[in-house]
């Protein structure tokens, strides 16, 4: 009795310690944020400011500043990448696993799909950097986009196809007999009854973009910066400024944190897709 | 011969689609289904990638010429095992991902053991636990670095109210490539544990419970019924988890810059700077050719460790 006992509070205290490590930090965050310049270089100040203050969010904010411009830019190359590289993804999964390619041609694309996780994308960032300028194509959403789509769509595939592996075969032969050909199928069939796995995957897809550094800094150090690249600015810049610092900071941890609460179901999904099926 | 209407007789009035598909056939369709992807892919990791090979044999900075220098077979590779930065850069990242990683494992493990279950707080308490890994590496950067400040950052003040001189956590070489591996963990550790409740919660019901009938305790029936269970994802998890952490470039960016001094250079910084601060082009592309065939390498070792270890399972 008293070991079990023992046993449930031990289990309390242990997850009690780990949600405060796992939190504290952003609560940190959002005081620092609301915390006046004065007291970050004062010893002593305490963890609670002394009194509230959205100067820095007003500051980074200021109609002459450009951080409207970075949140619309991340906004853009989120959504778009995110929109293009689902349906980039689903369907060549569906070609994927319905496709009888010879030489098991099939496997060997997909294997291609599945390196693309494994190579560190540093490799890739100079050359692409050359690319995009012969394109002319530097600082434009365009470039930022076309890059996250290529490191997410083969997310999107393998994601899809563990669900292909699942789907009910006698659906797409029943429409067949029918006379629909597979862009009919796929339309009207396969995408209204993936909805929950193509959510899985925008969702992990809507995250990667969102924080992605590397590529983003590499192809788009100005007019098209995304938050992400604005914030290690701060670092570089003369000294820290760490009032702005906290508020950009703010500004892209706490919608994403928010979203990651709602979308928690399709985003555990998404992650532990790879994982544990295959 | 009456149809009945069916989704696809909604549809045919259209007759567009059904005239394409006519015109394509079955494969036509989804090999154009296929194109887009590929192309993406293509253009933007595979051509690159091909380009970094073919560069990493010439001699070209940017900052010299903007055009290619001439070919100088493996002289760029050669010229790494010179270059003392770039081996200190090398055993710190090595470091860095081993200990990350192990850290990340048992932690992760631990917190998936203890928050398994379908209650709703346990539910809650998961979600709650995901957060660091959903922020951008960036900002993970920059918040530890205004915990980790040494003079008015909350930890050392935290530890200065019960009498503990706290390190220059960031400033010292020692402790920031401390910092470093903690704060990769503090990100990460989410994912391990998210995968592994995910490995726990398919484990059969009957399975635990049968070897609790036969006598087996608590950490009996986890070393020999579960923990055999869980071990492929395990080692696929510890696979994913220790090529990125290999890979990590982000929060050295907004913690120490690689700083103080080269101390926390890792490779994938060292190269960020070679190639896109220093625009030492072939030479970065020739050391990013030989962390990703390191990164294959690690990928297969691993792949091939979790081939071993599920051999005897029936799924």
């Amino acid at each position: 009795m008293m070991t079990t006992l023992a046993l449930r509070l031990g289990r309390v205290v242990l997850i009690s310690i780990a949600l405060i490590i796992a939190l504290a930090p952003f609560v940190v965050l959002f005081l620092n944020s609301l915390r006046p310049a004065d007291e970050f270089l004062s010893a002593g100040s305490g963890l609670i400011p002394s009194h509230v203050t959205f100067e820095h969010y007003a500051e980074i904010f200021d109609p002459s500043g450009d951080t409207f411009r970075y949140l619309l830019n991340s906004l853009i190359i989120t959504t778009a990448s995110t929109i293009i590289a689902v349906l980039l993804g689903a369907m060549a999964a569906y070609a994927l696993a319905r496709l009888k390619l010879p030489f098991r041609l099939s496997i060997v694309i997909g294997i291609m799909f599945l390196v693309i996780r494994f190579y560190p994308k540093i490799t890739v960032a100079l050359p692409y950097f050359l690319l995009m300028r012969q394109f002319n194509l530097l600082d434009t959403h365009l470039a930022v986009i076309i890059a996250h789509v290529s490191m997410t769509v083969p997310f999107v595939v393998w994601m899809l196809l563990a669900f292909f592996e699942d789907f009910p075969k006698e659906l797409e032969q029943a429409a067949m007999v029918d006379g629909a050909g597979a862009l009919t199928r796929f339309t009207l069939i396969i995408v209204p009854l993936m909805a929950p796995a193509l959510a899985a995957s925008a969702v992990l897809t809507a995250f990667m973009s969102w924080n992605e550094f590397l590529m983003a800094s590499t192809v788009a150090p100005n007019f098209a910066k995304t938050l992400p690249v604005r914030i290690s600015g701060f670092i570089t810049d003369k000294g820290i400024l760490w009032g702005s610092m906290s508020a950009m900071s703010s500004v892209i941890v706490i919608p994403v944190a928010l979203f990651a609460l709602f979308t928690q179901r399709w985003l555990a999904r998404g992650l532990t897709a790879g994982a544990v099926k295959g | 011969m009456t149809v009945p209407e069916t989704i696809t007789e909604k549809r045919r009035p259209a007759g567009l689609v059904a005239r394409l598909e006519g015109r394509l056939g079955e494969s036509g369709v989804l090999l154009l289904f296929l194109a887009p992807a590929l192309l993406v892919v293509a253009v933007a990791q595979f051509y690159p990638l091909a380009s970094s090979a073919v560069l990493s044999f010439f001699d070209w900075s940017l900052s010299r010429s903007p055009r290619v220098g001439p070919f100088i077979g493996f002289d760029n590779y050669a010229r790494t095992f010179n270059d003392p930065i770039f081996s200190g850069a090398v055993t710190y990242t090595i470091i860095f991902a081993i200990s990350s990683t192990l850290l990340q494992l048992v932690c992760g493990l631990g917190i998936a053991l203890l928050t398994v279950g379908e209650s709703y707080t346990l539910r809650l308490v998961r979600t709650l636990l995901m957060l660091p890994m959903v922020i951008a590496p960036i900002a993970v950067g920059t918040i530890w670095r205004m915990i980790l400040a040494a003079r008015v950052g909350p930890l050392n003040q935290g530890l200065a109210s019960i009498g503990i001189d706290g390190p220059n956590w960031l400033g010292d070489p020692m402790w920031a490539s401390f910092s470093l591996i903690m704060i990769d963990a503090w990100e990460w550790t989410p994912f391990v544990a998210i995968t592994l409740t995910a490995a726990l919660t398919s484990i059969p019901n009957d399975l635990t419970l049968a070897a609790s009938v036969d006598g087996a305790g608590r950490w009996k029936t986890f070393r020999y019924v579960v923990f055999p269970m869980i071990l492929p994802v395990l080692v696929l998890v510890a696979m994913f988890r220790m090529i990125e952490a290999f890979l990590t470039l982000d929060i050295v960016f907004t913690t120490t810059a690689g700083g103080p001094g080269y101390a926390t250079h890792t490779l994938s910084f060292w190269i960020y700077q070679q190639g896109l601060r220093y625009f030492n082009i072939s030479y970065a592309a020739a050391t990013s050719w030989i962390m990703l065939l390191a990164c294959l390498a690690m990928a297969l070792g691993f792949l091939a460790w979790r081939r071993h270890v599920s051999k005897w399972q029936v799924s």
